[in-house]
């Protein structure tokens, strides 16, 4: 099987992520978009890696991981706060700040 | 009686087969013959010594707390991402590499400390 | 120290990279002051705490600074196996965010003297209006936000420094997760606060998602992630064209969100109306400079080969900034939105600048963000103190005839928004005539048409400040009275500093010309 094959999925799975962030409307659910955006990209720098023959893309990968864990940390937090101060974590309601 | 075993897996797969054949048959034949009276203590539980934990898409409140300690655990979950390939390379890296992987923790202890001082590691 | 460097294959020999400790001494210096600034927030004394932060984090900021500008000669090299490259245009940029961050910082600590609190609310977490944010209210304030900032100025320092595009990756969320947080503190109009946060970090990570897909394709099509390797493969690698073109615009994806260029700037109003007014002085000057820096040595290192591929792009971005950001600008009733919709139209002169591709073009790039920095931290300082019944008097309406009530400020406000509309000597005129000069010079036809929508951009945004200008010195106060608070030495120092840049930059620019010129050689 070509190695192309999985650089293809991971752009569909780029391509569902960033569908996801566009169309959903629940703050945590655009966020879990976003992470799987991320994650494409981690199979993406994998293939890659494999392709190339060198090792970089791997790395990439684990720092990757990282930086999506501490995405969610901070993310998480203050999605949290705004739903404890006004009980909805829907991003339609979050509308003080239109013109 | 001579026996055909066209193949050695055979005597494996009619074991499956019986097994899940029995565990269907336990199932649902208790549901047909079983007697059925109900009582309160019957929908409790079986045999746990607390209530399952209240479900937030089930209109139950999670306390805050868990949130707290989920953020904790990626923090230490993901520390150990770095040290695992650290620790398959070890023998060619060297001492620099030790170094720089104590410097490492250390930074992470920093974050922990914090933690700890500020109160996030009480649960009450 | 190179994350590269150490995950190689096991059996082979481990030779650690060279580290060149000179040149990379401030940012460790900003690390460390981060981290102690951490351990001080744990450990000393509620009363202690807000004078030991702001001690830290200032000594930090200088003594980084002043190992730049006593040692930059001998800093320049690469180093960390390239993931850190520290050469003339980085050292340059460094230097700017070192000291935009410490008159930001200044504004941060602003307290009036004791007789005001600060811009930032006691407790992050609790919700507004609740018995948890009154006792938090009675036990101190947030001195988080130093520490916070100071990780903010590590990534932004590493940002323009960037070698290879994992560390640029690491170095944009370095910087922007405690801008992130940063965003959602103000003190007054929480909601509003905490809501430009969760609008800021879901568009930053979907930008910044953007732009690491595009840094995969790119390692695709060159098999490295270093920006020079990348640049060299342009011409040699063959076959593999529509990785480079769709790499490089995702990457510019991610990038131009943080400049806040159009069709990416829907968050810029928001964020800077929401967070608290130090931050968005901050944000606006800091994050535009580091930002900037990365994005020159992008397309000057990696992607200057490629340049038909998505020249044509980023100049269409550049007009589109330009003419969005000046004509939305008028409508704004909010100063805040209105700077923030001025910095988007900034930005869009910034990149003509920019797509000058030549070393003329990083020269005025850089001319331009020291001249713009530090005016808009000492804006937003300026709406800091203009306040009514309490909290900051934004709308625009509040500010008639601020003139007679506070003339020292409505004049420094005046000349402040002369600089930014580029009136002749004051530093925007010449900020504007260099990066114009670059691109009529160096980019040919596009050159010329993008200083031509760029001039009358300058002509409608120049209406815009006039107007507020006129409205500060010539109609009647109305409505509630507005207070004018008076600053304390930190925060005067900022203000007073974008003042004298604006005047000092515009009569005597040769200097920083000169030095900008002299340091416009990228290595990799």
């Amino acid at each position: 099987m070509s190695l192309m094959n999985y650089v293809y999925l991971a752009i569909v799975l780029f391509a569902i992520g960033a569908a996801t962030v566009l169309v959903r409307r629940n703050a945590i659910i655009v966020f879990m978009g976003i992470e799987l955006m991320l994650n494409a990209v981690n199979l993406a720098f994998v293939t890659f890696a494999r392709m190339n023959g060198s090792l970089d893309g791997q790395a990439v990968a684990l720092f990757v991981m990282v930086v999506a864990a501490a995405e969610v940390v901070v993310g998480l937090a203050i999605i949290m706060t705004i739903h404890r101060s006004r009980r909805s974590a829907s991003v339609d309601d979050a509308n003080l700040l239109k013109l | 009686m001579a026996v055909v075993v066209s193949s050695p897996y055979l005597p494996i797969l009619i074991f499956f087969a019986c097994g899940i054949a029995f565990a269907a048959l336990s199932v649902l034949g208790l549901g047909v013959v079983g007697p059925k009276k109900y009582n309160s203590a019957k929908f409790v539980a079986y045999e746990c010594g607390i209530q399952p934990s209240p479900r937030a898409d089930q209109g139950g409140r999670v306390p805050v707390k868990f949130y707290t300690v989920a953020m904790l655990f990626i923090i230490f979950d993901i520390e150990s991402v770095f040290l695992f390939p650290f620790a398959v390379a070890f023998d060619s890296l060297g001492l620099f590499a030790l170094v720089e992987m104590v410097l490492f923790v250390l930074t992470v202890f920093v974050a922990y400390v914090y933690v700890w001082r500020r109160g996030g590691l009480d649960w009450d | 120290m190179s994350p590269l460097a150490l995950i190689g294959p096991p059996s082979a020999t481990f030779t650690p990279s060279e580290v060149s400790y000179l040149s990379i001494l401030p940012m460790l210096i900003v690390a460390g002051a981060a981290l102690i600034g951490v351990l001080v927030e744990a450990f000393a004394p509620r009363a202690a705490r807000f004078t030991a932060q702001f001690a830290v984090a200032m000594l930090g900021l200088l003594a980084a600074f002043a190992v730049i500008a006593m040692r930059a000669p001998a800093m320049i090299g690469v180093t960390l196996s390239g993931a850190v490259v520290v050469d003339g245009p980085a050292l340059v940029f460094q230097g700017m965010v070192l000291l935009m961050g410490a008159a930001g910082l200044a504004l941060m600590a602003e307290r009036f003297g004791g007789r005001g609190p600060d811009a930032f609310t006691p407790s992050g977490s609790s919700v507004p209006g609740s018995q948890a944010e009154g006792l938090a209210e009675r036990l101190g304030t947030t001195t988080e936000v130093f520490p916070l900032t100071m990780f903010a100025l590590l990534g932004m320092m590493l940002f323009p420094a960037s070698g290879d595009l994992l560390t640029m990756f690491v170095a944009l969320e370095v910087l922007s997760m405690p801008l992130y947080v940063l965003t959602a503190l103000a003190r007054r109009r929480r909601l509003l606060s905490q809501e430009a946060a969760l609008k800021y970090f879901l568009l930053g990570s979907f930008s910044s998602a953007f732009f690491l897909f595009g840094a995969a394709l790119l390692y695709g099509y060159a098999g490295s992630l270093n920006l020079g390797e990348i640049g060299r493969a342009v011409g040699t690698v063959s076959g593999r064209g529509g990785l480079l073109a769709a790499g490089a615009l995702l990457l510019f994806v991610g990038l131009l969100f943080k400049v806040g260029a159009v069709p990416f700037h829907s968050w810029t109003p928001d964020v800077y109306q929401g967070a608290p007014t130090p931050v968005t002085g901050f944000m606006a000057a800091c994050t535009k400079v580091a930002a900037f820096g990365a994005l020159l040595r992008l397309v000057y290192v990696g992607l200057a080969g490629s340049r038909w591929d998505w020249e044509l792009v980023l100049w269409i971005v550049a007009g589109l900034t330009m003419v969005v950001g000046s004509v939305l600008s008028v409508s704004q009733t909010d100063i805040k939105r209105l700077l923030a919709y001025s910095s988007v139209a900034h930005a869009g002169f910034i990149l003509v600048g920019l797509l000058a591709i030549d070393r003329a073009g990083i020269a005025a790039v850089t001319f331009y963000l020291a001249s713009y920095g530090f005016a808009t931290i000492a804006a937003f300082g300026i709406v800091l103190l203009v306040r009514a019944r309490g909290s900051e008097a934004t709308h625009i309406s509040q500010w008639a005839g601020l003139g007679r009530r506070a003339p020292v400020l409505a004049a420094g406000m005046g000349l402040l928004l002369m600089g930014f509309a580029g009136i002749p000597l004051t530093s925007g005129f010449t900020a504007k005539f260099a990066v114009f000069a670059a691109a009529v010079a160096h980019a040919g036809a596009a050159g010329v048409v993008l200083t031509v929508i760029g001039v009358l951009s300058s002509a409608v945004t120049a209406y815009v400040y006039f107007r507020i200008v006129v409205l500060m010195f010539f109609s009647e106060p109305g409505g509630a009275p507005v207070d004018v608070l008076r600053p304390s030495a930190g925060g005067a120092t900022a203000i007073g500093v974008g003042l004298l840049t604006t005047v000092v930059l515009g009569v005597f620019p040769a200097p920083l010309l000169a030095l900008a010129a002299s340091a416009s050689q990228f290595l990799w």
